[in-house]
């Protein structure tokens, strides 16, 4: 199994001054995968990719891209790698043709006909000069580069943040393509349904934590589904069913409810409610979204599941 | 009509809060300026008439400052009787003149430019009730804060030194005409602001400008001070500061500043934020010549490196074409004719015009060594900038990196300083009836490449260890220049002379140089190297 990791992190660690920004981060990406490392600002993502990327130093504990020491061997390591920022800022003097050249030569790459292709998809004039472009154009620039280099791994942090919902798609499509072709993705964005579309495992991070890893499913066991249902006769018995959550009646005689419901409980209310006979019946399963404001609303010392 | 006089003025809503929040942001940065400007001023006149009280004394220097050479550097001296105070002005006007106008483009570019380009520009127009000539007027005034300022120090400082020959009218004209010079040409530097549409372009317009005034005042200074005029630059010596007392330069400049702001306001309503005047036009869609740091810091620097290279060689012919006049020898009474012989004139000529050579050797390698750090400091600028982010992730080393712009910026140094030296000489020899040996101009640069490698070193390691404080690269600059050139004026004791790296060679090139300092100079210079390469090794980028 070891050999097939392209990058893992044990219990990182990076201060600046007193400040903690990472107390402990582990992640580990197989080869052929898509990770997604979610949190809010400030939570540490880019801190993190920046310590992977050879940027800034560990202060504590590991961190290896390829099995190699991701600050003494970087340069190494880059040889394999695509890197597109979350905030990208280009020479002002160059033109995005240019840029995208320049960046293509210093990974030891070519301008290939899928380069072209690529500038085609996402519909950029290459002849305008930096300075005149958008944030979401420079993001352009930076995500046609990394797209069109042959490597191993792409990190992306915060990719479409400046990207309209048409791109958005495009860039999951790509990384969709990337997946297909066996690379290995490292994706980090607050932005959940991207990564919930795109991601086989995910990582969350908060606080300088890495608080909970696994995939998509694997989570969802611990989640509750909201339910909104309709019956023919009062549904009394919801009240004192266990794993039921938040329950608000929407009418007076009891047979119109919303409520969630903790998914291992599901069967047990699914029983008690056609017991009182349904006429409409709705399930949401948790979105990362929810996942998410469960995890970030919770206290610190609060695990997650409890 | 009371309408659209009430929308004009709201175009200027709220334009003093955000003066007070320029003034807050650069109170340190004025203050410092304050400091060395107005300080130094001050501390000069007070100390002035221990150096030039008697009579032989004035004699003596007056005498050095009607030679053409120092004309060419000071302006001309053309009153008959001469006191303390009319020497100080002639020493310090243009000087100070300059120091004036560099500090007010640090501040204009800054107000305008630097500020639209961090975004804060954006920001404050677009979602506060701000109007939006408030920015540009705030700026205008922020510049007027600091020279009233700089005016008043210094005009209450020189009537407490109360130099021999100095007078309450002198006093003023002199504090008033150095606080304009600079406050207009910081307007001028406005309309730049406007043209252009990045901070970087502004200040190469900006300095192009005040070169071409400099160049002005000087060769018709030389040539005939009537068309000084034509300079905005040479008003300042047309106030007869201690001799005429002419107020008509401060009237001319303020009516300049004034009617340069007015232009800086229209062409500010017809721009769009974040953009320039002069269009930027379409380019190249593919590259084959960008491959990696090297060519991309070739490609970024190319204009302004040649910008620097064409600008000292014409500097360096300026001064060159007045050499003629420079060698001649000031007290040519047929006495001193006779006692020295035929001979003995044309070494005397020669000794003269070695020394000047010296002395615009020490200027040339000054703004070598400012071309070369201009460059060196991109690889900190384009890092917080985020620029070198997405060079940093690619197989490339950082000392590599750092190598590429160490290099080019030494490199370009260098050759500004042989530019401008050969230029020097070329266009000195052109004039010269017996020119002067090509080993004198070597021997000068051979001497000075070691100063400018040690400045460019103590750049690289404050670059990779403590990059915030780069900035002390330009005090040690300036303090080695400053100690050089009014170091004797001021009767510095020798072990402080020593301090400055000039200091060493300033027998060059009438005299051979000497090897000790020299090995000395780039062993301190490998050592900064070394600690700069460690220091960007084991860092964290900003960016």
């Amino acid at each position: 199994m070891k050999g097939d990791l392209v990058l893992e992190t044990n219990g990182l660690q990076k201060s600046f001054g007193k400040f903690k920004a990472l107390k402990d981060v582990n992640l580990q990406l197989h080869k052929g995968e898509v990770l997604g490392f979610i949190g809010p600002n400030g939570a540490g993502k880019s801190t993190t990719i920046r310590v992977i990327l050879g940027l800034i130093k560990a202060t504590g504990g590991s961190a290896e891209v390829f099995g190699q020491n991701v600050w003494k061997d970087s340069v190494k390591i880059h040889q394999d790698l695509a890197y597109v920022p979350g905030d990208v800022y280009l020479w002002p003097n160059l033109t995005g043709g240019q840029t995208i050249d320049l960046l293509l030569h210093m990974s030891g790459q070519a301008h290939t006909p899928r380069t072209d292709d690529l500038i085609k998809t996402f519909k950029l004039d290459t002849s305008k000069k930096n300075r005149t472009y958008s944030k979401g154009n420079r993001q352009k620039v930076a995500l046609i580069a990394a797209f069109s280099t042959d490597v191993d791994l792409y990190i992306f942090d915060e990719p479409t943040s400046g990207l309209d919902p048409l791109n958005e798609v495009i860039f999951q499509n790509l990384v969709a393509e990337l997946k297909k072709a066996g690379k290995s993705v490292f994706l980090s964005s607050h932005i959940l349904s991207e990564v919930e579309k795109m991601c086989d495992t995910i990582s969350i991070i908060r606080e300088g934590k890495v608080i909970e890893t696994g995939s998509l499913e694997a989570m969802q066991h611990l989640t509750r589904n909201t339910v909104v249902v309709k019956t023919q006769n009062p549904m009394t018995a919801l009240k004192s069913a266990a794993g039921v959550h938040q329950l608000t009646f929407t009418d007076g005689h009891e047979t119109a409810a919303e409520f969630s419901v903790d998914s291992d409980q599901i069967g047990n209310v699914m029983s008690l409610l056609s017991d009182s006979r349904i006429v409409q019946l709705k399930t949401t399963p948790p979105t990362l979204e929810d996942l998410f404001l469960r995890y970030y609303s919770a206290n610190n010392d609060q695990k997650v599941g409890e | 009509m009371t309408k659209k006089w009430v929308s004009k003025m709201t175009q200027y809503t709220q334009t003093f809060a955000l003066l007070k929040a320029n003034l807050k942001r650069d109170w340190i940065k004025i203050l410092i300026w304050l400091a060395v400007l107005a300080g130094m001023f001050v501390a000069v006149a007070a100390k002035f008439e221990g150096i030039y009280g008697s009579p032989k004394q004035i004699a003596t220097i007056a005498q050095t400052l009607r030679s053409q050479a120092m004309v060419s550097l000071f302006g001309p001296m053309t009153h008959a009787s001469l006191n303390t105070a009319i020497i100080f002005a002639s020493e310090m006007m243009v000087f100070w003149g300059i120091f004036m106008v560099i500090f007010n483009y640090s501040l204009s570019v800054g107000a305008t430019r630097g500020q639209e380009e961090s975004g804060l520009t954006e920001m404050v127009l677009g979602g506060h009730p701000v109007g939006r000539l408030a920015p540009i007027a705030a700026a205008g005034l922020e510049l007027l804060v600091a020279n009233s300022l700089f005016a008043l120090i210094t005009g209450f400082g020189m009537m407490a030194a109360n130099m021999p020959g100095s007078d309450f009218n002198g006093n003023w004209l002199f504090a008033v005409t150095l606080a304009l010079v600079g406050w207009t040409f910081g307007m001028i530097s406005l309309i730049f602001a406007q043209l252009v549409a990045d901070s970087h372009n502004v200040a190469i317009y900006n300095y192009a400008f005040f070169g071409i005034t400099y160049l002005v005042r000087m060769m018709t200074d030389v040539a005939n001070p009537d068309y000084t005029w034509l300079s905005p630059f040479g008003w300042i010596e047309k106030a007869g500061i201690y001799t005429e007392n002419n107020w008509l330069p401060v009237g001319l400049l303020a009516i300049l500043g004034l009617i340069a702001f007015g232009m800086a306001v229209a062409l500010n309503v017809n721009r769009d934020i974040d953009a320039g005047i002069i269009q930027v036009r379409a380019g190249k869609r593919r590259s084959r010549f960008l491959r990696g740091p090297a060519t991309l810091l070739l490609w970024n620097q190319k204009s302004i490196s040649l910008f620097w290279i064409i600008g000292m060689a014409v500097l360096g012919a300026s001064y060159g074409s007045v050499f003629n006049s420079i060698s001649k020898i000031v007290n040519d009474s047929p006495v001193v004719r006779q006692v020295l012989g035929a001979s003995g004139i044309a070494h005397a000529e020669k000794t003269q015009l070695l020394s000047f050579v010296g002395i615009l050797g020490v200027i040339f390698g000054v703004l070598a060594v400012v071309g070369g750090a201009m460059v060196i400091n991109h690889l900190y600028t384009e890092e917080i900038k985020g620029y070198l982010q997405l060079v940093n992730t690619k197989p490339q080393s950082r000392s590599y990196l750092l190598s590429t712009y160490f290099v080019y910026g030494w490199l370009l140094s260098v050759i500004i300083l042989f530019a401008a030296l050969m230029a020097a000489m070329g266009a000195g020899n052109a004039v010269l009836k017996h020119p002067l040996a090509f080993h004198y101009f070597w021997r000068t640069f051979v001497a000075l490449v070691p100063v400018l490698t040690v400045f460019i070193s103590a750049l690289v390691a404050l670059i990779g260890f403590l990059p915030r404080w780069r900035s002390i690269v330009w005090v040690l600059l300036g303090g080695s220049f400053m100690i050089s050139y009014f170091g004797r004026l001021v009767d510095l004791p020798t072990w402080a002379l020593k301090i400055s790296p000039f200091y060493w060679f300033r027998k060059v090139p009438i005299n051979e140089i000497d090897g000790t300092p020299v090995i000395w100079i780039l062993i301190i210079a490998a050592v900064l190297i070394v600690i700069g390469y460690i220091g960007y090794r084991r860092r964290d980028f900003s960016n």
